[in-house]
């Protein structure tokens, strides 16, 4: 008995620090400036973050809580909670992990394998090109997690087709498991449909009543990143992983020969192919009237109408938890923007900041870029842009541009394997290191960062 | 203390570090006709993209790359068909597409008859936690596990197991080991002592028992202890020496056990809070030592 309780309790310890911090926080005076409303939901926020990152209670635990406690200790009303958890960018998550599901299943997998070989032969480094830049690609229409799971077992066949022993390719395996999933996560920022966290700053603009921005709009800020990233995340790849074999001729020639067994396309993987391009097509003309989020259910709704997935694939497929939570963390953000709280914490971020770089626009763009950059790494990059979504939007200055560099920087989440599901995705196939992340992501991440200056400073101001 | 009845749960992590483990185990729980799961136990994804790492998955299963432990328990579902442990070597009972999800775990199911029942099960998690739950699940009599640099893995292992733990560090499956037991007056070292008897008469291994008091004097427990315990060895015809030292109980231990012996110990008779405080001899003992060591309960 005393033994289970012991044990009970150190297994939830961050449940009991996140409680008595949150009731602590309770207790004490509210701080000056901020209302009583808004610092209840600033303590709602902590309490959230903690169990979050440190998983003491399932996710959808977490969503409850960030519900029922507006409910409880802010003067929101049941209705207002209820009608700010279900949003446009909601059922995009929804739609988009749906459509992933189907889209897999098609087992296009093995045509994009030969796609890929074809036009890249036999030489590693322009197997690495080939497999970053079809990565980056697709995930900025179809999302990373859909790519990294489809370019996965052409990965790692290739692997296992090139050496029996993983220890004589360590670096080889590497370069091509990172390839795909930093890929995948500089791809992501291509579109809106590239990510979730994408469509839930598009909702943050709209919500917040600074403006709709259309798909191809978005794509014209920041596609280009896109593009730019491509080559240089082949060269620091490369350089972090030079591989022990320049060319891989037997994997390549196995693999070809594995996936010629599967024969042509068949009728259904031209109808999901077709039936994506409609999605994609909605996205472009329809999402800015209808919402993407609702392009994506009449998607899943074709998949399912045309035979395409069962009901039950995507009801044991799709983590009804991560839905439940994005919800409740969109709703906490529109709470922080409705009682301040976002703002207090926009200015006070803001004048910290600026006591070190003694300009506003630089102080405004480290928070935007750098808070944005780190939380993602610990916290996964959807969930930072629910919470720092509302900060950023209330830092004054551009709100368009500042929204930008933010949900371009959640996908710097390249030093961890939390930071994107691309990177957890290669994780679990148990060849990678987490000091592989590490080894990577720093130059990624400098990189990146370099990038978007360049991008928001000479490009931005032409589209404007 | 042998009979058909009797479970082991062994813990592989790896081909390259789980092989003693696996070797020291099957030898164990054949020498206790014990039937025998293996468990793999390996890191879970966050909650927040499980969902995309399932599907990860599935995608992967078409192409027939499966999860990491499946490759592991395959490795050592191998092992123990070349090594004797099962009666048949029939390469095809193991097949990785014959998993089947149970109760947040994945069981595979053998096709077949091996002469032995074993479990190959797969779990998602913290290890003590996935081991804990299994032993909730099912009852194991003794948990066998490799030897690891985690600070708190000794102390976790001792509170929070339900059953006896064999912690097989630093074992060199070509050495011959001797046994040391560690007679006191708790209530688990009878069962020690048997436990350790019975590995030894089967594997042919020299006994030395050891009585440790803090000061010269011997109280009537302790004496009590190893006087059964000697009574018992001569019975089961078990060579063996009988040693009575006076010091710090756990370095006596470890300085007598050097690194050609196995020790068996019994459990702590304190009660759980004061052991998640202050540590007990066997908690200590295992963190300190570097050598295989069984803790029975």
């Amino acid at each position: 008995m005393i033994a289970n309780l012991i044990y009970w309790i150190t297994q939830k310890k961050w449940l009991i620090i996140a409680t008595t911090f949150g009731f602590f926080l309770y207790i004490i005076p509210t701080p000056q400036g901020l209302s009583i409303n808004g610092y209840h939901t600033l303590i709602i926020v902590a309490v959230a973050l903690i169990l979050i990152i440190f998983e003491p209670v399932p996710l959808p635990a977490v969503a409850f809580f960030i519900l029922f406690m507006q409910v409880i200790i802010t003067d929101a009303t049941p209705n207002e909670v209820a009608s700010s958890f279900m949003s446009d960018a909601v059922f995009f998550i929804m739609g988009s992990l749906m459509l992933a599901v189907a889209i897999v299943k098609q087992g296009l997998d093995k045509r994009l394998a030969l796609g890929i070989i074809r036009t890249t032969g036999n030489k590693t480094w322009r197997i690495v090109a080939g497999f970053t830049a079809i990565s980056a690609i697709l995930s900025s229409f179809i999302g990373e997690h859909t790519v990294a799971a489809m370019m996965m077992p052409v990965g790692l066949t290739l692997i296992r087709n090139t050496s029996k022993d993983p220890s004589k390719i360590i670096k080889l395996s590497s370069i091509l498991l990172f390839s795909i999933a930093y890929g995948a996560t500089i791809g992501s920022v291509g579109t809106p449909s590239g990510g979730g966290r994408n469509v839930i700053m598009l909702e943050y603009w709209s919500d917040f009543g600074i403006g709709n921005i259309s798909y191809l709009t978005w794509m014209k800020y920041a596609y280009p990143m896109v593009i730019l990233q491509i080559p240089l995340t082949v060269l620091i790849l490369w350089w972090t992983f030079t591989p022990e074999k320049k060319t891989i001729d037997t994997g390549v020639r196995k693999l070809v020969i594995q996936v010629a067994k599967s024969g042509k396309m068949n009728g259904k993987q031209i109808l999901s192919i077709f039936l994506f391009v409609l999605v994609f097509i909605g996205w472009i003309f329809f999402g800015e009237k209808i919402g993407l989020g609702f392009v994506a259910l009449i998607g899943v709704f074709l998949y399912l109408i045309f035979g395409l997935v069962e009901w039950s694939d995507l009801n044991r497929s799709t983590n009804w938890g991560v839905i439940l939570l994005f919800g409740a963390t969109i709703s906490i953000g529109l709470a922080m923007k409705k009682t301040g709280a976002a703002e207090w914490l926009a200015m006070g971020a803001l004048n910290t900041l600026n006591s070190f770089f003694h300009n506003i626009d630089y102080s405004r763009a480290g928070i935007a870029v750098i808070l944005t950059g780190v939380l993602s790494n610990i916290l996964s990059s959807s969930a930072t842009i629910a919470v720092v979504g509302p900060i950023v939007l209330n830092l004054g200055g551009d709100p368009v541009l500042l929204g930008f560099a933010t949900a371009i920087a959640s996908a710097f989440g390249y030093f961890t394997v939390v930071a994107s599901p691309a990177c957890m995705i290669i994780y679990s196939s148990g060849m990678v290191k987490t000091k592989d992340f590490l080894r990577a992501g720093w130059k990624m991440g400098i990189m990146s960062v370099f990038m978007l200056f360049l991008v928001s400073f000479f490009w931005w101001p032409f589209l404007q | 203390m042998v009979n058909s009845n009797v479970k082991f749960l062994l813990a592989i992590g790896s081909k390259e570090y789980s092989e003693p483990t696996l070797i020291v185990g099957s030898l164990i729980a054949k020498t206790f006709k014990a039937d025998l799961c293996l468990v793999y136990v390996g890191e879970k994804p966050k909650q927040i993209f499980e969902g995309r790492i399932k599907l990860s998955r599935d995608s992967l299963a078409k192409w027939e790359i499966y999860h990491p432990g499946i490759e592991v328990l395959k490795w050592a579902f191998k092992y123990l068909q070349n090594s004797g442990y099962l009666e048949t070597t029939d390469g095809n009972g193991f097949n990785p597409e014959n998993i089947v999800e149970e109760h947040n775990k994945y069981r595979l199911v053998l096709q077949g008859s091996f002469g032995r029942d074993v479990d190959l099960i797969l779990r998602e998690g913290k290890i003590i936690d996935e081991l804990r739950k299994e032993c909730f699940e099912q009852e194991y009599t003794l948990t066998i596990i490799g030897g690891s640099k985690k600070r708190r893995m000794a102390h976790d292992l001792v509170q929070y197991l339900p059953t006896s733990i064999f912690v097989v560090q630093n074992l060199d499956p070509s050495k011959q080991y001797k046994l040391l037991l560690c007679v006191d007056d708790s209530k688990a070292t009878k069962s020690a002592v048997r436990f350790g008897a019975t590995i030894a008469k089967n594997q042919g291994m020299f006994v030395n028992t050891i009585t440790v008091s803090k000061t010269t004097l011997f109280g009537k427990g302790y004496r009590g202890a190893a006087k059964a315990s000697s009574r018992y060895l001569k019975s089961q015809k078990i060579p063996f020496e009988q040693h009575f030292i006076t010091g710090d109980p756990v370095k006596t231990f470890l300085d007598f056990a050097g690194d050609d012996h196995i020790i068996v110990m019994g459990d702590s008779k304190q009660s759980p809070l004061k052991k998640f405080f202050f540590g007990s001899k066997p908690i200590k003992t295992l963190e300190k030592a570097s050598c295989p060591i069984l803790v029975v309960r």
